[in-house]
């Protein structure tokens, strides 16, 4: 593999990467660049890129891949969307077309917008549509505000009931957690002590060697606290990943791509299908932001994510719509 | 279909509250001023007005950017206050103590609550919880 487009220059400065580990402007050039999408890989903490080009002879065989898809927000008509169905609809054709399929779809949350009756049911159906074997799905606060997330658990939340839940998937141990529900006034999001205690559990058994995925909808860590991007205990529940050699963390709820690393963990934030979000502290809040109708599908998109055997990270492809 | 109906509905009713207000504005403000300094008891009284105006006419508080427009209100009991959500996120007002809970309020929502009990009501938005008000009623 040839890194035709390295950004691990970038990415390493500290005066871009201690806020959010993303040089936004090197990015932003890259996916001008590279037209629909950049892998990245990580190596020794340091993450490097390249343009997302055909799987070329030269390449390893993937183990396996999976798509990420994150804020669907189904239901959303607002100025930053007219067509949010629309755009969804179009990040399903995507998965689709992947060649090979996913293995599985994992949804991060803010499935609806607003729990109106059959939000649900469109994404369920749209991404049965899909070739995955399997769709694993992990609440926003959008989908759980209106019921306590009645409605989210009768569907999704498994033999348990919680909604978190592990699966082993090709040597590669996932956990979905979730940190949207019980917001008390003046709160962040939270995993809640009864989560961390069965993801203590959960992990025991496993050797450090065992590559960890970790997907939630609210970024474990500190995005952005004063807008409510962290999740109080995410720390916690990081501490309890430390030993592990590899463990990549899939976010949603910013909708717009965040990286860092931390040791031996990577974190990522995911665009949403819907409307693009301003990026930290820019503005006077959070919320759907309106780009010329020409850029939208820039700023929306999925993730595919490639686990190939002997390779201590996942590879990560984010693609946008346009 | 339920979600527009209630959304044209609501629009709606917003449009017949602008009307109330030209109308009944002057009047109401000056009610609130003084029924707000009154030391007690006789507040309710002195709004006398039909409940169905009062939503009308009471206070607003307006929900943009993630924030509640008048974060601290104090009303005389028997006021009705009605929020207004104009982000285009979807917002709730719940009661800490779940006094009162709104719905799902998306663009142009609007909820209101009559307040009939003096006390102090602690509220905010169970999808943002880092927004937070309180509405003072004496």
């Amino acid at each position: 593999m040839t890194d035709d487009f390295n950004q691990a220059r970038d990415i390493d400065d500290p005066e871009v990467s201690g806020g959010d580990g993303v040089d936004r402007r090197g990015f932003l050039q890259c996916m001008a660049w590279a037209g629909t999408g950049l892998v990245w890989t990580a190596t020794g903490g340091v993450l490097a890129s390249r343009a997302l080009s055909p799987a070329s002879a030269a390449e390893p065989a993937l183990d396996f891949s999976f798509v990420q898809v994150s804020d669907t927000h189904i239901g959303f008509k607002g100025e930053a969307n007219k067509d949010a169905l629309g755009t969804f609809e179009q990040a399903i054709a995507r998965i689709k077309a992947l060649e090979p399929a996913p293995a599985f779809i994992i949804h991060t949350g803010d499935i609806t917008h607003a729990q109106k009756a059959g939000a649900f049911d469109i994404v369920t159906e749209a991404l049965k549509g899909t070739k995955a074997e399997r769709v694993f799905y992990i609440p926003g606060e959008n989908d759980v505000f209106a019921d306590g997330g009645k409605e989210y658990l009768g569907r999704f939340g498994g033999p348990t009931g919680t909604g978190w839940q592990s699966f082993d998937y090709k040597g590669v141990h996932f956990i979905g957690l979730i940190n949207v529900l019980n917001f008390k006034a003046g709160g962040l999001g939270s995993l809640g002590q009864a989560q961390l205690d069965w993801l203590k559990k959960d992990v025991e058994r496993l050797t450090s060697s065992t590559p960890l995925v970790v997907f939630a909808h609210v970024p474990l860590w500190a995005v952005y606290p004063k807008w409510g991007w962290v999740t109080e205990d995410g720390g916690q529940a990081l501490s309890y990943l430390k030993r592990f050699g590899s463990v990549t963390v899939l976010n949603g709820h910013i909708h717009q791509i965040m990286q860092k690393v931390e040791g031996n963990i990577s974190f990522h934030t995911a665009l949403s299908t819907a409307f693009p979000q301003p990026a930290p502290g820019v503005g006077e809040g959070p919320g759907p932001v309106k780009v010329p109708a020409e850029r939208l599908r820039s700023v929306l998109g999925l993730r595919e994510v490639n686990y190939i055997q002997g390779k201590s990270r996942l590879a990560i492809v984010d693609s946008t719509l346009a | 279909m339920n979600g527009s109906n209630r959304s044209i509905r609501v629009r709606w009713l917003w449009r017949l509250a602008v009307l109330g207000a030209a109308v009944f504005g002057g009047l109401a403000v000056a009610t609130w001023a003084s029924a707000g300094q009154s030391a007690n008891g006789t507040a309710a009284g002195q709004l006398a007005q039909p409940v169905a105006v009062a939503a009308q006419t009471g206070p607003r508080i307006e929900i943009a950017k993630h924030k509640f427009s008048l974060p601290t209100l104090t009303v005389p009991a028997g006021t009705t206050v009605t929020w207004l959500n104009r982000d285009e996120d979807v917002h709730t007002v719940v009661s800490t103590t779940q006094a009162f809970r709104s719905g799902g309020l998306e663009t142009d929502d609007a909820y209101s609550y009559k307040f009939t009990k003096p006390g102090v009501y602690q509220y905010f938005c169970t999808l943002h919880p880092l927004m937070t008000g309180r509405v003072i009623v004496k």
